[in-house]
C-alpha cells in the first residue's frame, strides 16, 4: 500500500499506542484511533506488499504467509504456514478467503446453553452494530435476503458461483438444505466506502483469493482500514518485528523493542495493543512473560474443525476458477437431534493446485501411481468442507518450544487435539457432507481430516484468574495492554472468525478511548 | 569420446563464424571449434538466401571437406541449431561422409516446428533489413540488445552489430519468411544423438519453455540446461559457462532424455500475455537445475530420488527431478511454516529417515534402498508408512518414518505441481489468469461447470498419460 507521505513519529516521542500487528485485529483499530486524533505507530513484522505484483502462484505467496517455523503436537496437530497467519501490511487478510458469515448469536451463549464450552462476556446484539460497520466499510458481497439472519443486508450482490457452488448447490436442493450465494469480503461491482479509501474494482474470478489479490476486490486491510488509518495520522512501519517491552517500576509498558533493518529500535509509548494473531499475541507475552499471572496466557487453544470432502464429476468442474467458496448453507449451526454442543457451516470449496496437491498427498495418503493418477483429475474435483466448533480445553495449549528462532525467541508449539466434542461433530458432518456429495454425483469421494484457524490463548472474561483480558481486550494485570486479535475468543464460533476479529477491533478502540476520556 | 572432437559451430541469424570466437578460447583443447559462415552471412554474406536443406548441404560440404578424424559434434545458436538438426537427422539416414556425428549443442535453438514469432516482429524486421543505413544500424543495435539478457562487452557487441549489417538482405529475409517456417517435424523424428539444449531463461520464444515444448521431444537423449540471467545469443553470453557444460557433455552424454518436455499448448500459454512476468520467470527457473548448495549427502540424495520415483513416479520422457530441488530447498532453511513437534528439524529428519530406508534395505536384501526393484521399495515404504521398520542408530524412530513419509510426500507433489510440466499434467490453466498490467487482468469470465473459455481449450485437451503399474495406498 501507499505510505509515501504519512505520518511520521519520533522514537523517543511517547505516542499514545503501538499497534503490534496490521491484520484483522489491528487494522480497524489503528483507523479508530488515528481517526479520534490519537498518536498511534503501527510495527508489521513483514514487508508493505504492492497487490499489483502477486504472481498468481501458490509457492510465489508463500512470501505473504508466516513461514517461521512453529511446532505442532497434540492428537489432531494442527498445520500452519499457508493454513494460517500471515505477514506483510494487512496481516493474514492478505491470505485470507474474505468468507464472512456473522458469529450465530447462539455461539454466544454456548456454555447457558449447553453445559459445554465458554460464553461469551458479551452480548451477541452489542457486536450487531459493529458488524454492520465493517460489512459498509470494506464492502461485502452476498444474497439479501440472507436465509439465517433476515436483518443482514450486503452492500453487494453475490459474487459469481463456480463449479463447486453448483455441484452443491444443486445437491442441496434435492435434499431439502437451505444453501446459498456465500457472503464474500470480496466485491463484486466497483466500491469505495469513500473518503481517503481508493476506488476497488470488481472481482476478475481468477481464484487466487489465498495467494494475494492483484485486483485489491478481496478486502484485504491494506486496501481498506489501512489507507483509512494513514490518511487519519497513523504511521505504519513494514518489517518492524517487535520482540521486547521497557516497564516502569508499577509494570506499565513504556516502550516496544523491535528489531528493524537488523537492528533494535525502541518506540516510546503510553500503551501497547497487541494484535499479532493467536499464536505470536500469546508467544510474546510468554517470552515477555508480561500478564502471565493468571497463567491463562496460551491456555484454551482453539481453532475449528475444518474437515473437507472430496469427490470426482463427470463435469469440467475448473474449481481454481471464480471465488473459491461461493455457496453456504447454516443450516448445521444447530444441527437437529445432534450429540454435541455447538455446530458447523458449511461451504463449497475451490483450491489451487499446490494446496490441494498437498492435501491428497499427506491427508489422503495416496503414492505412487495411485497419486500420480489422481493428481490428473485436478479439473474434475471439487470438495466441500465445515467450520466447526471446537471447545476449549486444558490439553490444547499454546507454550513456548526450546528451539528458537533467528531472533532468539523460542518458537510456538501447539498441542492440539479433538475432544469427544469435536469427534461427534465431525462425524456428523462428515456424514453430511458425504450424503450432500453423493447425491451430486460425486464418485471417488474421500475425506480429509483437517483444522484451521488459531483462536483463543488470551480470552477475554470478567474473572482475572480465567482470562487474559477483560472484556474489551485490556489486560487484567497490566493497566496499558490490550489485546485485540482471534487470541481473545472465549469459545471458537461456528463461523470463520476474521469479520468478527474486525467488529470486536472496532468495539476495543472504542473501550480504548472510553478509558482515557474517563481517565 | 576419444580426445579433440571437432565442433562445427552454426550462428543466429545475422551472426556470422566470428560468434564462436569467446567460446573456442573457453573450450581450448577439449574441442576443436570449426565455425561456419552459412550461406548469405558473415565472410558468405555474396550468396544468396538459403532454406534449411540447403544450408545443411553447405554445412555438410564443409564437414566433408574437413574429414574429421574422429568423432564430431555440431552446435547451433537459433537459426543454426535447426540447421543442426537436419544434419543429425542426415547422420542418422546413414548419409555419406556424416558418419561420426557424436552430440548436437542446441544453443536457444530453432525448433523443427514452425518457430514461434510474432507476425508483427517478424514484418518489422524485415521491413528494416532494407532500411536506409541509419535505421539499419540503429536497428541492428537494437536487435542485438534485445537478444541479450544483459549488455555484451562493448567489443562483441560491435562486432555482433557489424555481423548483422554485413548480412545478405535476401538471406535475412529467407530465413525469416522461409527457413524459420519451415516445418520438419516429421522430418527430425525422434533423434538418437545425445543432445545439450541450453535455453536463456530471459530469452523471448525461444526460452526454456518454448525448447522444452518444440525441441526436447524430438530429442531421445536429451540434457536441458537453463542459463540464468541469459538471452538469445548463448555463445556470446556466456561462453565460460557453455564450455563447462559441452565438456561434461563430451565426457558423459545423456543417456536418456534427462528433463521433462512440456505440452506446446502449455509452453505457448506461458510465453503469452496472459501471463505475467513473475510468474513466467518463477515458472523459467523452476526449469533449471539447482546447483546448490546442497544438505545431503550424494549417497542420501540418491536414496530419496529412489524413494520420490516410487512415491511420486513421473510418466516422463523426462522427469522433474524432485530429490534435487527438496534438497535445495533443505539447505535454504526455508520451510511452509510448521513442522510435526515429534520430528526433528527436516534437514535431520531427511538424512535419519533415509538412513532408516537404506538400513532396512541392507537388512532385508542386503543392498541400498536405491538398488532394490521397485517392488521391494514399495514393500519397505508400506512398512515405514506402517511405522514398522526396524529401528537403527542415527535413524528416525520407526513410529516418526510414518510422519516423515507424510511430509514427504506432500513435498514431493508441492514440488511437482510447482513446475511447469506437473501444471501442465493435471491441466492447470490459472496461470493465464493475467499478465502484468494490473488495471486490466482478463481473469475468468467464465467460472461454471463445464465452460471453459477458448484460450484454455488447447490446455484442458492436451492428453492426460496414465501411470502404469499397481497402486500404492497407506490407508
Amino acid at each position: 500500500m501507499n505510505l509515501a507521505g504519512q505520518r511520521r513519529y519520533g522514537t523517543d516521542e511517547v505516542v499514545d499506542a503501538v499497534v503490534v500487528g496490521t491484520g484483522a485485529g489491528g487494522a480497524p483499530l489503528l483507523a479508530e484511533l488515528a481517526a479520534a486524533g490519537l498518536r498511534v505507530v503501527a510495527l508489521e513484522a513483514g514487508p508493505n506488499f504492492d497487490p499489483a505484483a502477486y504472481g498468481f502462484d501458490e509457492t510465489l505467496a508463500d512470501e505473504i504467509y508466516w513461514t517461521e517455523e512453529r511446532l505442532s503436537g497434540g492428537s489432531t496437530p494442527e498445520a500452519f504456514g499457508a493454513n494460517n497467519s500471515g505477514t506483510g501490511i494487512g496481516g493474514s487478510t492478505l491470505h485470507w478467503g474474505a468468507f464472512v458469515p456473522r458469529a450465530d448469536p447462539r455461539d454466544f451463549r454456548l456454555h447457558a446453553e449447553s453445559g459445554e464450552g465458554c460464553d461469551w462476556p458479551l452480548d451477541h446484539a452489542e457486536l450487531t452494530p459493529f458488524y454492520d460497520r465493517v460489512e459498509a466499510f470494506i464492502g461485502t458481497s452476498g444474497p439479501t435476503p440472507y436465509p439465517w439472519d433476515e436483518a443482514r443486508r450486503f452492500p453487494l450482490p453475490p459474487v459469481l458461483r463456480n463449479g463447486p457452488a453448483q455441484l452443491m448447490a444443486a445437491a442441496c436442493g434435492r435434499l431439502g438444505i437451505a444453501a446459498t450465494d456465500a457472503p464474500a469480503a470480496v466485491v463484486s461491482r466497483a466500491f469505495t466506502p469513500g473518503g481517503a479509501v481508493p476506488l476497488r474494482k470488481a472481482c476478475i474470478n481468477c481464484g487466487f483469493c489465498h495467494q494475494g489479490c492483484r485486483t485489491r476486490a478481496k478486502a484485504s486491510m491494506d486496501v481498506t482500514y489501512l489507507p483509512l488509518a494513514v490518511a487519519e495520522g497513523a504511521e505504519i512501519r513494514p518489517d518492524a518485528r517487535m520482540h521486547g517491552v521497557e516497564r516502569d517500576k508499577a509494570g506499565r509498558i513504556t516502550a516496544v523493542v523491535y528489531r528493524s533493518g537488523g537492528r533494535d529500535l525502541r518506540q516510546r509509548c503510553a500503551n501497547l495493543i497487541l494484535c499479532a494473531g493467536a499464536v505470536e499475541t500469546p508467544r510474546l507475552l510468554l517470552h515477555l512473560d508480561l500478564a502471565t499471572g493468571s497463567g491463562q496466557v496460551g491456555r484454551n487453544y482453539i481453532g475449528h474443525v475444518a474437515t473437507q470432502v472430496w469427490g470426482t464429476f463427470a463435469h469440467e468442474v475448473g474449481m481454481n476458477r471464480g471465488y473459491p467458496s461461493s455457496l453456504i448453507t447454516e443450516d448445521y449451526v444447530r444441527p437437529q437431534g445432534a450429540d454435541f454442543a455447538g455446530g458447523y457451516l458449511v461451504q463449497s470449496l475451490g483450491v489451487e493446485p499446490l494446496t490441494w496437491g498437498n492435501a491428497v498427498a499427506r491427508g489422503r495418503g495416496l503414492w505412487g501411481p495411485a497419486l500420480a493418477d489422481y493428481l490428473r483429475r485436478y479439473n474434475q474435483v471439487a470438495g466441500i468442507g465445515i467450520n466447526g466448533e471446537t471447545l476449549p480445553c486444558d490439553a490444547n495449549i499454546l507454550t513456548l518450544s526450546d528451539e528458537t528462532d533467528a531472533l532468539g525467541m523460542r518458537k510456538a508449539h501447539i498441542s492440539f487435539g479433538y475432544g469427544p466434542n469435536e469427534t461427534s461433530l465431525n462425524a456428523h458432518a462428515t456424514a453430511l457432507m458425504r450424503r450432500i456429495w453423493e447425491a451430486a454425483g460425486a464418485t471417488d469421494i474421500w475425506v480429509l481430516e483437517r483444522v484451521a484457524h488459531t483462536l483463543g490463548t488470551c480470552r477475554m472474561g470478567r474473572d482475572p484468574d480465567a482470562s487474559v483480558v477483560d472484556p474489551f481486550g485490556r489486560s487484567h494485570e497490566v493497566e496499558n495492554l490490550w489485546i485485540c486479535d482471534g487470541s481473545v475468543f472465549p469459545s471458537s464460533l461456528a463461523a470463520n472468525p476474521a469479520l468478527t476479529i474486525m467488529a470486536l477491533s472496532l468495539r476495543t478502540a472504542g473501550a480504548f478511548l472510553g478509558s482515557r476520556t474517563s481517565r | 569420446m576419444t580426445d579433440d572432437p571437432v565442433l562445427f559451430c552454426l550462428h543466429f541469424l545475422g551472426g556470422s563464424a566470428r560468434e564462436w570466437r569467446p567460446l573456442a578460447a573457453h573450450l581450448g583443447p577439449a574441442a576443436r571449434c570449426v565455425a561456419i559462415d552459412l550461406p548469405g552471412f558473415g565472410d558468405a554474406a555474396d550468396q544468396p538466401g538459403a532454406d534449411v536443406g540447403a544450408m545443411a548441404d553447405h554445412v555438410a560440404a564443409r564437414i566433408r571437406a574437413e574429414r574429421p578424424g574422429g568423432p564430431w559434434l555440431v552446435a547451433g545458436n537459433s537459426m543454426g541449431a535447426k540447421v543442426a538438426l537436419a544434419l543429425a537427422r542426415r547422420h542418422e539416414d546413414g548419409e555419406e561422409g556424416l558418419s561420426g556425428l557424436a552430440g548436437l549443442v542446441l544453443l536457444a535453438g530453432s525448433p523443427p516446428a514452425p518457430e514461434p514469432m510474432a507476425e508483427e516482429r517478424r514484418q518489422a524486421m524485415i521491413a528494416w533489413i532494407d532500411a536506409d543505413p541509419e535505421t539499419r544500424r540503429r536497428e541492428a543495435e537494437a536487435f542485438v540488445a534485445a537478444n541479450v539478457g544483459a549488455p555484451l562487452d562493448p567489443e562483441d557487441h560491435a562486432r555482433t552489430v557489424e555481423d548483422v549489417l554485413r548480412a545478405n538482405p535476401e538471406a535475412w529475409k529467407a530465413w525469416l519468411t522461409g527457413g524459420a517456417n519451415e516445418d520438419w517435424r516429421a522430418r527430425i523424428g525422434t533423434l538418437a544423438t545425445p543432445a545439450l539444449v541450453v535455453s536463456g531463461a530471459e530469452d523471448g520464444d525461444l526460452g526454456p519453455e518454448a525448447q522444452a515444448a518444440l525441441t526436447l521431444p524430438h530429442l531421445a537423449r536429451h540434457r536441458h540446461v537453463v542459463a540464468r540471467g541469459a538471452g538469445h545469443l548463448l555463445p556470446l553470453e556466456r561462453p565460460g559457462a557453455l564450455a563447462a557444460l559441452i565438456r561434461d557433455f563430451i565426457a558423459a552424454p545423456p543417456g536418456t532424455g534427462e528433463t521433462p518436455t512440456l505440452p506446446p499448448a502449455f509452453a505457448a500459454l506461458m510465453g503469452s500475455e496472459r501471463v505475467n512476468t513473475r510468474l513466467r520467470t518463477a515458472l523459467r527457473e523452476r526449469m533449471r537445475e539447482p546447483d546448490g548448495p546442497f544438505c545431503l549427502a550424494p549417497e542420501e540424495r540418491a536414496t530419496l530420488a529412489a524413494c520420490l520415483d516410487r512415491v511420486l513416479p513421473q510418466p516422463g520422457p523426462g522427469k522433474i527431478d524432485l530429490a534435487r530441488r527438496i534438497d535445495a530447498r533443505l539447505a535454504s532453511g526455508t520451510g511452509d511454516g510448521w513442522r510435526y513437534a515429534a520430528l526433528p528439524p527436516d534437514p535431520q529428519a531427511y538424512a535419519r529417515a533415509l538412513r532408516s530406508l537404506d538400513a532396512a534395505a541392507a537388512e532385508t536384501h542386503g543392498r541400498l534402498f536405491r538398488d532394490l526393484a521397485g517392488h521391494d521399495q514399495d514393500a519397505l515404504l508400506d512398512r515405514a508408512a506402517a511405522g514398522r521398520l526396524p529401528a537403527t542408530p542415527d535413524g528416525l524412530a520407526p513410529e516418526l518414518m510414518t510422519c516423515w513419509l507424510e511430509e514427504l510426500r506432500g513435498e514431493a507433489v508441492r514440488t511437482y505441481l510447482a513446475h511447469p510440466a506437473g501444471l501442465a499434467a493435471i491441466g492447470f490453466t490459472g496461470i493465464g489468469a493475467g499478465g502484468d498490467d494490473a488495471e486490466a487482468l482478463p481473469g475468468y469470465r467464465l467460472t461454471g461447470l463445464d465452460a471453459r473459455e477458448a484460450w484454455e481449450t488447447p490446455i484442458l485437451e492436451t492428453p492426460i498419460l496414465e501411470t502404469s503399474a499397481s497402486t500404492g495406498d497407506v490407508r
